[in-house]
């Protein structure tokens, strides 16, 4: 007993010990989490934007998918589109039926028992086909209430139609068509669901109309503009500036302006955006200096297309220089100083030895600066939505934030989740296409160069 | 020395670009404590008021000290999960030999520059779907998981830097690869661990767009959020009151940042030096 004891636990522990020696299973357990996540996060959610980019989901479709309404223009197509004109209007009736749950109904709005009771005696199960005529018999009852207006109250309660009402599966629309007493043959009812359903449905319109809108151009336009102007401007160009002059530094200073130009990357961006609003507000910064001059105060973030572009940059321009400049520093710093003490001795400018020594030396880091900025200008938007909102008038909006705006945040309420994710989907495109051109660049097998174990 | 090698000039031309950030952060702090006469740059009085906010609750508002704790819960818990996992994940595909490593490198690396915000709708539905839209949980594992290609990234990184020699060493010994992982190779990697783990708590502490997208009700908002819808409210605008609460809210990354500095900066470029 105590011998085979001994002897499965250590049939377990050798099990669990190869496990965990074994590099490949140690490897696939410790990605597990990971894994997990990623999927749960990244991989699905790209997928179902796909899905839902060739969606009309929105709003009022709801995102379950199962709604079904019967309102006036839904009969309107069951006549045109299937002919079925008896049926529409049949549906369309309002009937009153006197039935329990119309009663415990009105009972609980405080109608006479008695009234309720005469009533159930006498009229349970009949139809009317109008309002009028149910009022008649409540009048000619023997405990009848003593005022019109008392009628009508108990009559509407009697009040049916299928009209109108939502109803999320198929199974409840049938039923209640079938408790207002129409029986419906197969076509019929298939029929019926199909134009009353309001869920969302697959489509390819999303598209159709994203190339047939004028404000696509625009946002494409203003997308193109804000890329290139900040890269050029500021993530590449500001960024080598910034890499070079503290090159040229002693260490002290040097250090001091880099961590400086950090500054804009970790302010958090609510903050960071809030200190140019009080730069520009009108009783702000630029306004008070300004006032002097006699140059009235306004608002210069918002009071004119150009003003706010050229703020919108400078945000954005000034927090993605820094990760240029931390990356081109350290590629400067990897060149030998013996080149620089060389071009000395003969005689080179500052000039010609950025030209000759450093730009040739860090051009795989621009070259790696230039793609991930692009993409991640692309597909920023919180700088321009705590900034300008996209404004005035839309002339800042730029793909991601019209994304955003159609889908996430709409001051309608309305929001388009299917046509936000078909805009969305252009970004996965472009973003994919850039990822692999990054891959690319990225010398990919010296990454994943062989472990030397095993 | 030649007049090439002149310091001075680049040092002004430098202080010259960086007024503007240094003007910003010095009224930051002035005008949370004082006030302004009109159309003028230069205090006059000093004041508490803008900070008010701190024993009082602003209207339709949670208190500061609501929502400073959920920052600091959502902060705290991505960063946990993302040590956790990306300290795994990395070793995994840094050191052992398994099969589609190099497809879950490529994965992750394509991950870690893709566009998040082209996600934002399906995760905003997926959340909704599944019951966890305005819960501070729901936002701490998309923040988490978004984070996660990065950190992976880096902790490979740091991984990759640990001498082979320690791990042979180790193997010769007996140790299981488990073993040396726990108790040879994470000690290596603690000052790369200790790296991440400031990073993504800035990173969770800044984080905006996701908690207003996907948490923005009063009980589980976090300060970006909650200063935000103040600053987005454009009937109350009180430029002092908004800097205060900025400026409580910046405190400790200010902190943070000037501490751990050099840390951060590895980070920030790429994170492959230990």
């Amino acid at each position: 007993m105590d011998l085979t004891h001994t002897r499965s636990s250590e049939v377990i522990k050798t099990n669990w010990f190869t496990t965990l020696t074994n590099s490949k299973h140690l490897g696939l357990i410790l990605l597990v989490p990971a894994f997990v996540f990623i999927l749960m996060f990244f991989v699905v959610p790209v997928f179902l934007t796909g899905v839902f980019g060739f969606t009309n989901m929105s709003t009022a479709t709801g995102i379950t998918g199962d709604s079904y309404l019967a309102s006036q223009s839904s009969m309107l197509q069951l006549k045109d589109r299937h002919g079925m004109t008896a049926l529409a209007d049949d549906l369309s009736k309002i009937v009153y039926t006197i039935d329990t749950i119309g009663l415990e109904a009105a009972a609980q709005e405080g109608a006479n028992q008695q009234t309720l009771d005469e009533l159930s005696t006498k009229f349970l199960g009949q139809n009317f086909d109008n309002r009028r005529d149910v009022e008649r018999i409540i009048k000619r009852l023997n405990h009848r209430p003593n005022n019109t207006r008392a009628i009508k109250a108990i009559s509407k309660h009697f009040e049916r139609s299928v009209l109108n009402t939502r109803y999320d599966s198929q199974d409840k629309l049938l039923t209640a068509i079938d408790n207002f007493g129409i029986k419906l043959n197969d076509t019929e009812a298939k029929a019926v669901i199909d134009v009353t359903y309001t869920g969302w449905v697959f489509t390819t319109e999303n598209f159709k109309r994203m190339i047939s809108l004028p404000d696509t151009k625009k946002t494409f336009i203003n997308t193109l503009f804000y890329v290139f102007t900040t890269l050029i401007l500021f993530n590449v160009g500001f960024a080598l500036v910034l890499a070079i002059s503290t090159h040229y530094m002693n260490s002290g200073p040097a250090g001091f302006f880099r961590s400086l130009w950090l500054l804009p990357r970790i302010t958090p961006p609510v903050l960071y955006v809030l200190m140019w609003k009080w730069l520009a507000w009108d009783t702000g910064f630029i306004s008070a200096i300004l006032g002097p001059f006699g140059i009235l105060p306004k608002n210069w973030l918002l009071d004119s297309p150009t003003n706010a572009w050229f703020f919108i940059i400078l945000i954005n321009g000034l927090v993605g220089a820094s990760m240029g400049m931390l990356i081109f520093s350290s590629a400067i710093k990897a060149i030998p100083t013996s080149l620089f003490h060389a071009s000395e001795v003969d005689g080179a400018t500052r000039v010609q030895q950025i030209r000759h020594i450093i730009l040739p030396a860090i051009r795989f880091p621009i070259l790696f600066i230039t793609t991930y900025q692009t993409l991640s200008l692309m597909t920023s938007f919180e700088y321009i939505l705590l900034a300008t909102e996209g404004g005035p008038g839309g002339s800042t909006e730029v793909w991601a934030l019209a994304t955003y705006f159609k889908a996430l945040n709409n001051y309608m309420g309305m929001l388009e989740y299917g046509y936000g994710s078909a805009l969305a989907l252009v970004l996965v495109v472009v973003g994919v296409v850039v990822s692999l051109f990054y891959l690319k660049i990225f010398d990919f097998k010296s990454l994943t160069a062989d472990p030397k174990i095993e | 020395m030649t007049s090439n090698y002149r310091k001075w000039p680049m040092t002004l031309f430098l202080g010259i670009l960086t007024a503007p950030i240094i003007l910003m952060y010095f009224y930051l702090f002035v005008d949370t404590v004082t006030n302004s006469p009109p159309g003028s740059m230069i205090p006059n009085e000093w004041t508490l008021e803008h900070w008010r906010f701190l024993w009082q609750t602003l209207p339709g508002k949670p208190t500061i000290w609501v929502a400073t704790w959920n920052t600091f819960l959502f902060a705290s818990s991505t960063t946990l999960i993302v040590l956790f996992i990306s300290s795994a994940a990395g070793y995994s595909l840094s050191r052992l030999n398994m099969p589609g490593r190099s497809f879950f490198l490529g994965g992750v690396m394509v991950l870690h520059a893709f566009p998040t915000v082209t996600l934002l709708i399906a995760i905003f539905l997926i959340l909704q779907m599944v019951g966890l839209y305005n819960t501070l949980t729901g936002v701490i594992l998309v923040k988490a998981s978004l984070e996660l290609p990065f950190g992976i990234w880096i902790m490979k990184g740091f991984y990759d830097t640990v001498p082979w020699e320690i791990e042979m060493a180790g193997i010769q010994d007996g140790a299981s690869r488990f073993q040396v992982w726990i108790q040879l190779v994470l000690p290596q990697v603690k000052p790369g661990i200790f790296s991440l783990g400031i990073f993504s708590f800035l990173a969770g502490w800044s984080e905006f767009i996701l908690p207003l997208v996907l948490a923005p009700n009063n009980d589980v908002q976090v300060l970006s959020v909650y200063l935000s819808s103040l600053i987005f409210d454009e009937t109350n605008f009180d430029m002092g009151l908004f800097k205060s609460i900025g400026l409580f809210y910046v405190i400790p990354v200010i902190i943070l940042f000037l501490f751990f500095q050099n840390k951060l900066m590895n980070i920030y470029s790429g994170g492959t030096q230990g």
